[in-house]
C-alpha cells in the first residue's frame, strides 16, 4: 500500500489511494499481492466498498445531515476513503459567536483564584496612636500614621484576600458552545474525520509532513474516544508541540479555537452526537447528574 | 593500580582478550610508581588497539541494518506539495456527464443534471472520481450543498487561484501612478 503511494507520488493529487485499494488493503492486511493488484487498477470500480457512516440518532425530518470525507492517517494520499453523515443538530447549528465567547471566557475564568491581598490601615503594623495633637502644632491633623494617605500606610480599596472567580454556566449553554464550535470548525474547512488514529510509524516527522502535505494548518487537535490510543500516535504526538491528542471527554471550546484543525475519529463523532443530542430533549434535572440516571448517555 | 584496571575495563569491556588484559594490568602494576603521563601514554596505545578490533566488528553488524533503513525511507517519503490552483476545463460538462453515466448507469438520459445525490454510496463514487479527474476536491463545508449533479457542475466551474489577491495584483501590469511596496 505504501509502496504504491511512493511510486505514484510525483504524478499529482488525483491518483492516490482509491477506495478499491483501501478496501483491498484492509481486506488482505496490506500484503504484497494486494499491492501488485492495486498498482494495475485505475479509478475506483463500483464494486469497491467505501466507508459510509450514517447518523445513529434520528435526524429531524425537515433537515438533512451534513457530510464530511472520511480520511486516514496511514498514508499521505489516504484521503476520500468514504463519506460520513454528521447530525445537523450538532454540526449545523446557527453560528452563535456570543455563546462561543461566553463559554471560552468561562473556561478561562472559572478556575481562577487570585491570591492578591493587601493590608488595610487596620492590618498595617502600628498606627494606633494619634501622631501629634489636634491643634497647635501647625501640621495637618491626622489620627494615625497608617492611614491610606500616609506613606507606608494601608491600602484603602485594594484586593482583599484570595478571590475566587468561579461560576458555572448552565449545562445547556456549555453544550451549545461545543455544538457551535464543531459547526464553525466544519464550515470553515478545519474539521476532518478519520477512520482511526493508526499510524505506520511512530516518527513525529511523518505526522508533521502528513499535515503539511494536506495543508491542515500549523496546529492540529486529534480526538479519540477512549484514553487508550495506538502507541504510534501517542509517541509521535508526545514529541510534537503543536499537535495534541485528547480523549473525547477532554474536548472543549478553548482547545478547538486554539488549534487550527480538528481531527475526529468516527467513534468520536458517534460519541459526541450521542452525548450532545441528549440535552436537546431531556427533562430538567431533579437531582445532580453525577448520581445515576437511567437514560443518561 | 585500581584506577588503571578500572580504566582498562571501561575502555575494552568484555570484548578484549584475557591475555591482553592481563598483560596491560601487569604493565600497570609495574608502572604504578612512575609519572602519570607515562601511565596515560601506555593507557592510550592498548585502548586504540582494542577499539580498532571493536570497530571492525561494529561495521560488520551495521551494514545489514542500513540496508533495511534505506528500504523504509521511500515508502514514507512525503510527496511533493501540490498547488491548489484549479482551472475548469472546457469540456467540463461532457466529462461530468460521462462520470455520472458511469456511476449511475444510463437511467436518466434527458436531464442528467437533475440526478439527485441522495444516496451516499453513489455520491461518494461520483465525487471521488471527479476529484481524481480534475485534481480538485469538494471541501467538507460544501459537501452537504451537493444535492444534485447541477450543484457539482457549478462547483467545478469556479476557478481557484493559489495565492492571495495581493500577489495577483502585483503580478499584473500596474498603472504608472500605482506602486506596491513589499517591505514596510
Amino acid at each position: 500500500m505504501l509502496l504504491i503511494r511512493a511510486a505514484l507520488g510525483g504524478r499529482g493529487p488525483g491518483l492516490g489511494l482509491t477506495p478499491a485499494r483501501r478496501a483491498l488493503s484492509t481486506l488482505t492486511g496490506g500484503d504484497l499481492g494486494s499491492q501488485e493488484q492495486a498498482l494495475t487498477t485505475g479509478l475506483p470500480s463500483p464494486g469497491a466498498v467505501p466507508l459510509l457512516r450514517r447518523c445513529e440518532l434520528p435526524v429531524p425530518v425537515h433537515r438533512t445531515p451534513v457530510q464530511a470525507w472520511v480520511e486516514s492517517l496511514r498514508g499521505y494520499e489516504d484521503t476520500r476513503l468514504g463519506l460520513a453523515d454528521l447530525h445537523p443538530d450538532v454540526f449545523e447549528v446557527p453560528p452563535r459567536l456570543d455563546i462561543l465567547h461566553e463559554v471560552a471566557i468561562w473556561q478561562k475564568n472559572f478556575k481562577r483564584i487570585s491570591y492578591a491581598k493587601t493590608k488595610t490601615r487596620a492590618e498595617v503594623r502600628g498606627g494606633g496612636r494619634k501622631p501629634w495633637k489636634q491643634k497647635g502644632s501647625g501640621r495637618a491633623r491626622h489620627g494615625s500614621i497608617r492611614s491610606p494617605i500616609w506613606r507606608g500606610g494601608g491600602i484603602a480599596h485594594g484586593p482583599r484576600g484570595p478571590t475566587s472567580y468561579y461560576y458555572m454556566l448552565p449545562m445547556k449553554v456549555r453544550v451549545l458552545g461545543l455544538k457551535v464550535a464543531l459547526t464553525v470548525k466544519l464550515m470553515q474547512d478545519d474539521l476532518h474525520v478519520v477512520d482511526s488514529l493508526e499510524l505506520p510509524t511512530s516518527d513525529p516527522r511523518y505526522l508533521s509532513d502528513l499535515f503539511r502535505h494536506r495543508c491542515w494548518g500549523d496546529s492540529v487537535l486529534l480526538v479519540d474516544v477512549d484514553e487508550e490510543m495506538p502507541q504510534n500516535i501517542v509517541s509521535a504526538v508526545s514529541n510534537l508541540k503543536t499537535i495534541n491528542l485528547v480523549p473525547a471527554v477532554g474536548l472543549n471550546v478553548h482547545s478547538m479555537l486554539k488549534h487550527q484543525t480538528l481531527v475526529l475519529t468516527l467513534n468520536t463523532v458517534a460519541f459526541l452526537e450521542k452525548k450532545l443530542l441528549w440535552h436537546d430533549n431531556r427533562y430538567t434535572a431533579l437531582y445532580p447528574f453525577h448520581l445515576p440516571y437511567s437514560d443518561f448517555p | 593500580m585500581q584506577l588503571g584496571s578500572g580504566a582498562v575495563r571501561g575502555g575494552g569491556g568484555a570484548r578484549s582478550s584475557p591475555s591482553r588484559v592481563s598483560a596491560v594490568m601487569a604493565a600497570f602494576s609495574g608502572l604504578h610508581s612512575s609519572c602519570g603521563w607515562l601511565a596515560r601514554t601506555i593507557l592510550r596505545t592498548p585502548r586504540r588497539a582494542l577499539w580498532s578490533q571493536n570497530r571492525k566488528k561494529e561495521e560488520e553488524v551495521k551494514v545489514p541494518e542500513r540496508a533495511v533503513e534505506i528500504k523504509e525511507e521511500p515508502i514514507l517519503e512525503c510527496p511533493p506539495p501540490r498547488s491548489r490552483k484549479y482551472v475548469p476545463p472546457e469540456d467540463l460538462q461532457s466529462r461530468v456527464e460521462s462520470h455520472v453515466k458511469g456511476v449511475f448507469g444510463t437511467c436518466t438520459n434527458n436531464n442528467w443534471q437533475e440526478t439527485s445525490l441522495e444516496e451516499s454510496r453513489l455520491k461518494f463514487f461520483l465525487l471521488a472520481q471527479l476529484a481524481e479527474e480534475f485534481g480538485h476536491v469538494v471541501p467538507n463545508s460544501r459537501l452537504h450543498e451537493m444535492r444534485s449533479v447541477r450543484d457539482v457542475v457549478h462547483f467545478y466551474s469556479i476557478p481557484v487561484q493559489d495565492g492571495t489577491k495581493f500577489d495577483e495584483i502585483s503580478s499584473r501590469q500596474l498603472p504608472s501612478n500605482l506602486k506596491i511596496t513589499w517591505d514596510y
